[in-house]
């Protein structure tokens, strides 16, 4: 059974002449034990499909199953629950409380589970200890280096033994050295049989994932199976390509990594590039389908 | 669940702490709302425990004549303390119906002679000059600390007995037996002094402390019997003043003219009148004091909404990792109650520190008593947990997504 199965989810921001289509019927599943890294432009929707994966939103359209079960119209409480309970979520911006040490971070979310404080940091320190920061169990986060920081942010995630971990550019805030020691924690944690889905821009970075997904403009356009240590095919290609040959292919979003796109799947983004073209395309999903 | 209440009350005690000036502030709506509720209420109830000692000093069996009758309840009765103390249509006539009424053992009017009191140190004017009997210090348990008080010989001679303050005032000597001042152009020798007399500030009593006394005859004498009693003391034979008081306002009554402008009041009587008056002062000004408390709910309200709007990100964070709406309420109202309590028990100790300073510097003994501490308490905690709901609840519906970017 696929831990993730979403069918034409659409996201809409917005409402009127303001409307965004953030996802446009993506359908989308993953295996448990996948290692996916998801690639794209900036506002190419990857963090709104990150958020509704680990529902922290609610999708406009379409169906998702999480564990075979839909979760795509929960109440809030619920969703929370299911967050608390299977779901650990790492931040660009780390997103750890300032005021709380490493080991009251990661000890936060087993606090909504209404464990005892004694159980709770006795659990977070064994959870830092996996992620070699238990001799810095009392510092704040703002006494630690950004990767340190990072690897408390994953021990919180990892402290309620997640089904699905969900990584939202987790080195976008991190030079090489952290980033480093991110992924390899990551990797780690997979090998454990944990299903990870990571956001980056990285190209380098997609070594350590099973399965890279490109998007652009709210829709998954390349899905490419890769093998762990390698640097995925497409991905390659958009770190060596030429600069955008035009100003109008750059100011439509078309980034070195769409030219990257093999040639027989250029149906989809040539399809995106026109109806940009033809008049500020983001809006125009509703209006089609009133047309239909 | 009970971890995390503990959980959420230490960590607003903690936020109150590291924001010590801004919790303060926060508080000060509450802290002055308990502290002044506590302390006028605490000075009405000093107030009536003095009165009631007064009168129970006087006997069970005094009974006061006064002039006016005597309303019940509500409004009206401030007016019947501006009645008490303006004169009124006493009169001799009354004085001696009151003195031959069978059962009555002993008698003595009270009057207000204006005029101005002339001494070695100038006009005196801190107290009225009363007109009355031999038999008032009886009456009232009132001791003579030296000298004599007035006797029957005295009649209409100048002779004057000085009450405790008085003496003090107009002669600055504590015994100025023998000493005389001027009075509506006579000269009055001072015949006696009172010892000091627990008196009951705000009430309609005249203070004894203060008053100068001279005979009734000589009072007569100096106005051309114009002068009104405002009250005429009466103690009945028997310990159950009852049928004497019967009588009393029966031949009150028929001299008259069968109007009932009069009121004859047993002591439990006289403090129910002042009582009722103090008690409806009272509840104004705690009224008052009251809609602070409701202004600290406000500021409790004002504060929080700050603190949510400042918070927006970890309120994100604490959703993103699972916390459900009712646990973010919570924390909320965790603070808004300990905010509150807090404030509750700082208006407490300030309202003990005011007592002691009116103690010490005024003539009031305010008396706190436990109730309208628990009171006082209970009301600001629930101004404080009514409007810190508000704000909670805003901080618990808040979208995780929005939160997060602090929106």
């Amino acid at each position: 059974m696929p831990i993730i199965q979403i069918q034409d989810v659409s996201k809409l921001y917005g409402f009127g002449d303001a409307t965004t289509l953030a996802l446009d019927e993506v359908s989308l599943t993953i295996e448990q034990g996948e290692f996916v890294a998801v690639m794209g432009p900036s506002g190419c929707g990857k963090s709104t499909l990150m958020n509704v994966i680990g529902l922290l939103d609610r999708p406009t359209h379409g169906t998702y199953q999480l564990n075979g079960k839909n979760v795509s119209r929960l109440r809030p409480n619920q969703s929370a629950k299911i967050r608390r309970d299977t779901i650990g979520y790492i931040f660009q911006s780390f997103n750890l409380l300032p005021k709380l040490t490493a080991l009251e971070n990661v000890a936060l979310p087993l606090l909504y589970k209404n464990m005892t404080t004694t159980k709770r940091l006795k659990l977070a320190s064994n959870i830092l200890e996996r992620v070699g920061m238990q001799e810095r169990e009392y510092f704040l986060p703002s006494q630690l280096s950004g990767g340190q920081v990072q690897s408390v942010a994953i021990a919180r995630a990892l402290v309620n033994s997640p089904k699905l971990i969900i990584a939202d550019e987790p080195t976008g805030n991190l030079d090489s050295a952290g980033s480093r020691l991110v992924m390899e924690l990551l990797s780690e944690i997979h090998k454990l049989g944990n299903t990870i889905l990571f956001v980056t821009h990285n190209p380098e970075l997609t070594r350590y994932a099973t399965r890279v997904l490109y998007m652009h403009d709210g829709m998954i356009i390349q899905d490419e199976q890769t093998a762990i240590g390698q640097v995925a095919k497409t991905a390659r290609r958009s770190m060596f390509s030429p600069l955008p040959a035009s100003a109008e292919d750059d100011l439509a979003g078309v980034s070195a990594l769409m030219k990257a796109v093999p040639d027989k799947d250029t149906k989809q983004p040539r399809k995106a590039r026109s109806r940009k073209s033809a008049g500020r395309g983001k809006v125009s999903k509703p209006r089609r389908k009133a047309a239909k | 669940m009970k971890s995390l209440t503990r959980g959420n009350f230490r960590a607003a005690a903690t936020s109150l702490r590291q924001n010590k000036g801004r919790s303060l502030l926060t508080m000060l709506g509450i802290i002055i709302g308990v502290s002044s509720v506590i302390t006028v209420v605490s000075i009405g109830e000093g107030i009536k425990q003095q009165i009631s000692t007064n009168i129970d000093r006087a006997g069970k069996n005094l009974i006061t004549v006064r002039p006016g009758h005597a309303a019940r309840g509500g409004l009206s009765n401030l007016g019947s303390l501006a009645n008490v103390s303006s004169g009124g249509t006493l009169t001799a006539k009354d004085f001696e119906t009151v003195q031959t009424t069978k059962g009555i053992d002993s008698t003595a009017p009270l009057g207000v002679v204006a005029g101005t009191v002339k001494g070695e140190r100038g006009v005196y004017d801190d107290g009225p000059v009363v007109m009355t009997t031999q038999d008032f210090p009886k009456l009232v348990n009132q001791s003579v600390a030296f000298g004599v008080f007035l006797t029957e010989e005295d009649s209409d001679d100048y002779v004057a007995v000085l009450g405790a303050h008085a003496a003090q005032r107009l002669f600055n000597a504590n015994v100025p037996l023998g000493q005389t001042f001027t009075f509506r152009g006579r000269e009055f020798m001072v015949r006696g002094i009172l010892n000091d007399t627990a008196s009951a500030p705000l009430s309609s009593d005249v203070n004894f402390n203060n008053a100068i006394f001279i005979t009734y005859d000589a009072g007569k004498k100096l106005t051309n019997n114009s002068a009104g009693i405002y009250e005429v003391l009466a103690k009945s034979s028997s310990s159950d003043p009852t049928p004497a008081i019967k009588t009393l306002e029966q031949r009150l009554t028929r001299l008259h003219g069968d109007d009932h402008d009069f009121s004859v009041l047993r002591s439990s009587q006289t403090q129910a009148q002042t009582d009722s008056v103090l008690n409806l002062l009272t509840e104004l000004i705690t009224g008052v004091a009251a809609v602070s408390l409701l202004v600290g709910g406000i500021g409790i309200m004002n504060i929080l909404l700050v603190s949510v709007t400042e918070r927006m990100h970890e309120i994100g964070i604490r959703k993103a990792v699972g916390a459900t709406n009712r646990q973010i309420l919570s924390e909320f109202m965790a603070e808004a109650t300990v905010l509150s309590i807090t404030g509750s028990i700082i208006g407490i100790v300030v309202s003990l520190v005011v007592n002691l300073v009116l103690r010490i510097l005024t003539s009031l003994t305010p008396a706190i008593n436990w109730q309208i501490i628990v009171i006082a308490t209970l009301v600001s905690v629930a101004t404080g947990i009514l409007f810190g709901s508000a704000p909670a609840l805003k901080a618990a519906r808040k979208d995780p997504i929005a939160a997060l970017r602090g929106e």
